[in-house]
């Protein structure tokens, strides 16, 4: 429950701006019962009761649609905003910074074990959390102080619609959810439908340096090279990020190395790194780690534009 | 010690090379191997061999024999076969200097070591000074608390260090504490061997003194040793010997311990014999666990530091029992 003495009043706080945000929601909130206003979209004009179980198990229950929303993972928060909902969120991890927008919504730091107090200090209805081991003291610690939590997984490809459609029914707008699902399995698929390529392409995805770290068969990021049509070389190893040895990435001799801006121009200045062929041939292919990194609504257009970088290489190749 | 056995011992270090250089997923013959060493053969088999499997090799070696040395002076000064510089918090220390070097933007090879060495050095004051506050410098429980108490306070200054560090500088960070020689590059090398092979060689110099220092205080001065001097330059030389590790292959645990032991084991009983023995047995062993950790998990790999702890740490809970 908010302590402040009336909902109406701001009190003097030092971050002024912020409280008065604040306030403003609070009241966009009260009144929305006597007209939904133009920025949130509400299907039904009733509120509806919401119950969704996540995947920590928990039960979510919202009497009406949340509307001061902490999103702690950069998948959600951008999910969130694509919903049409960025203006209820309160709070962001510090590693959410897509769309643009989302870098004017407070961050809270870290989005795995959070800072409790912090949140709470934002004073959100709902709590949006990543589904990992390390945020279930978290989850209960929200939820003992009375705020609801939805913890997703956002791992892997097919986590998408699941997760967009329990924001959907916390943010009362399903409809919305349904159709950014579709569209970015639309996108998705269209990536997939190109022609296959006459001679297959192998890639390795250079994650870390030290230790030599890649991606296997259980991560987005092997999904997004077969959506794109190539083999991940490391594609056979089930941990989703395996650390491996330098030279077994010699010994599979990937076709190409996929890499980040930094991390590429580290692999062509190392020499160590001249014994994997590839990257002596300078065949080192730069990834946008901000577009392709993470599994969220931006899926399709990663797959289009690793598939584009492929094949415009592969193309000039003798 | 016997030349049968100094044979014995090198022979050890080549097998160990040979493994090191050989084994690994590309397949290469030991004849491609010595081709490739000769710069001969195709260009992709010199890289593997020469970049990557030599490179690892010599790092282990250095790392080893630093090691193997640095406990070896240790143990003979302190009277007490339970001193290593992983245990004494030495490692611990070097590891703040190298920590704190690289969030502060220093990376030349150069100067990593020297930083670490700045850490190190710290540590052992602390302890001497920790221990000597006790006034138990020559029992050995209060050593090794002092020296684990001072690893502790490492330990959560790194982790202070790291806090406000960002996130791939922390994953460097706590793989190379862990230990490996897998980020073995020729340039690091070169300057890891200029300091190794000074401060060992320093070392072998003054090995008349660990000798006497051996004897007693008492005894060693009435042979005319300056015990303080002595004392202090020993522990500084074996400091720097243990920070070249740190700086090269991060903590790998326990090769102090029990490498000298070894060496002795073997009929080293000068200290000269002793340290050159514990190098040649410090080489031996951490190119041996290296090729371990590379192996066993292939095509992933297994921290140096958690293999030779495995090895280690009952070896130490014997010499524990042994010396309560």
């Amino acid at each position: 429950m908010e302590n402040e003495p009336a909902l109406y009043s701001c009190p003097g706080h030092r971050r002024r701006a912020r409280a008065r945000t604040r306030c403003l929601l609070a009241v966009i909130a009260a009144t929305s019962a006597c007209g939904a206003p133009a920025s949130d979209r509400h299907p039904e004009s009733a509120p509806t009761a919401v119950r969704i179980v996540d995947d920590f198990g928990d039960t979510l229950r919202l009497a009406q649609p949340a509307a001061h929303v902490v999103s702690l993972n950069p998948v959600t928060t951008e999910a969130i905003f694509a919903l049409g909902a960025g203006a209820r969120l309160v709070g962001r991890s510090r590693w959410d910074s897509s769309p643009d927008a989302a870098r004017q919504v407070p961050d809270l730091g870290d989005g795995l074990q959070p800072n409790i107090e912090a949140v709470l200090a934002a004073r959100p209805d709902l709590v949006v959390l990543y589904a990992a081991a390390a945020n279930r003291a978290a989850a209960a610690a929200f939820r003992r102080a009375g705020v609801q939590t939805l913890a997703l997984r956002t791992d892997r490809v097919a986590d998408l619609a699941r997760v967009l459609h329990a924001l959907g029914l916390a943010l009362g707008d399903t409809t919305a959810a349904a159709s950014v699902a579709d569209s970015v399995q639309r996108s998705l698929d269209a990536v997939r439908a190109m022609p296959r390529r006459t001679r297959p392409v192998s890639v390795f995805w250079h994650a870390w340096d030290a230790p030599v770290i890649t991606i296997g068969a259980g991560s987005y990021l092997d999904e997004l090279v077969v959506a794109a049509g190539a083999r991940n070389v490391f594609g056979d190893m089930a941990q989703p990020s395996p650390q491996v040895t330098l030279e077994s990435v010699v010994q599979r001799n990937p076709d190409y190395v996929l890499a980040g801006p930094r991390a590429a121009r580290r692999l062509r200045a190392d020499a160590r790194w001249q014994a994997v062929p590839a990257v002596r041939a300078g065949r080192i292919l730069v990834v946008d780690t901000s577009l392709v990194g993470r599994p969220g609504v931006r899926m399709g257009e990663a797959a289009r534009a690793l598939r584009l970088l492929i094949d415009s290489a592969a193309g000039v190749r003798p | 010690m016997t030349r049968a056995r100094w044979s014995l011992l090198f022979v050890a270090l080549a097998l160990a090379g040979v493994a090191g250089l050989t084994l690994g997923p590309v397949r290469i013959g030991l004849g491609g191997v010595l081709r490739a060493l000769a710069g001969a053969g195709d260009i992709q088999t010199v890289g593997i061999v020469r970049d990557l499997r030599l490179a690892r090799v010599v790092l282990a070696v250095i790392t080893g024999a630093g090691l193997g040395m640095s406990g070896a002076a240790l143990q003979g000064t302190l009277r007490n076969a339970l001193a290593e510089p992983y245990l004494l918090g030495v490692s611990g220390g070097a590891a703040v200097g190298a920590v704190l070097a690289v969030v502060a933007g220093v990376s030349a090879p150069g100067a990593l070591p020297l930083a670490a060495f700045a850490g190190a050095a710290g540590a052992v004051a602390l302890v001497l000074l920790i221990a000597r506050a006790a006034r138990g410098r020559a029992d050995p429980r209060v050593l090794l608390m002092a020296g684990v108490v001072v690893g502790a306070f490492a330990n959560a200054a790194i982790m202070v260090l790291l806090a406000g560090a960002g996130e791939g500088t922390v994953r460097n960070a706590l793989w190379w504490m862990m230990g490996s020689v897998s980020g073995a590059d020729w340039r690091t090398i070169g300057w890891l061997s200029v300091y190794a092979t000074a401060a060992g060689v320093a070392l072998v110099a003054v090995a008349r003194d660990v000798d006497l220092l051996a004897l007693g205080e008492d005894a060693a001065a009435g042979l005319g040793v300056r015990v303080a001097d002595a004392t202090r330059r020993i522990f500084l030389l074996a400091a720097l010997l243990a920070a070249i590790t740190v700086a090269g292959a991060g903590l790998v645990g326990f090769v102090g311990l029990v490498v000298p032991a070894l060496a002795r084991a073997l009929g080293a009983r000068r200290a000269r014999e002793v340290l050159l023995a514990s190098a040649v047995v410090g080489a031996a062993l951490v190119v041996g666990a290296d090729v371990v950790a590379r192996t066993v998990r292939a095509p992933a790999e297994l921290p140096l530091g958690a293999v030779t702890a495995i090895v280690g740490v009952p070896f130490f809970l014997m010499r524990l029992r042994r010396t309560a």
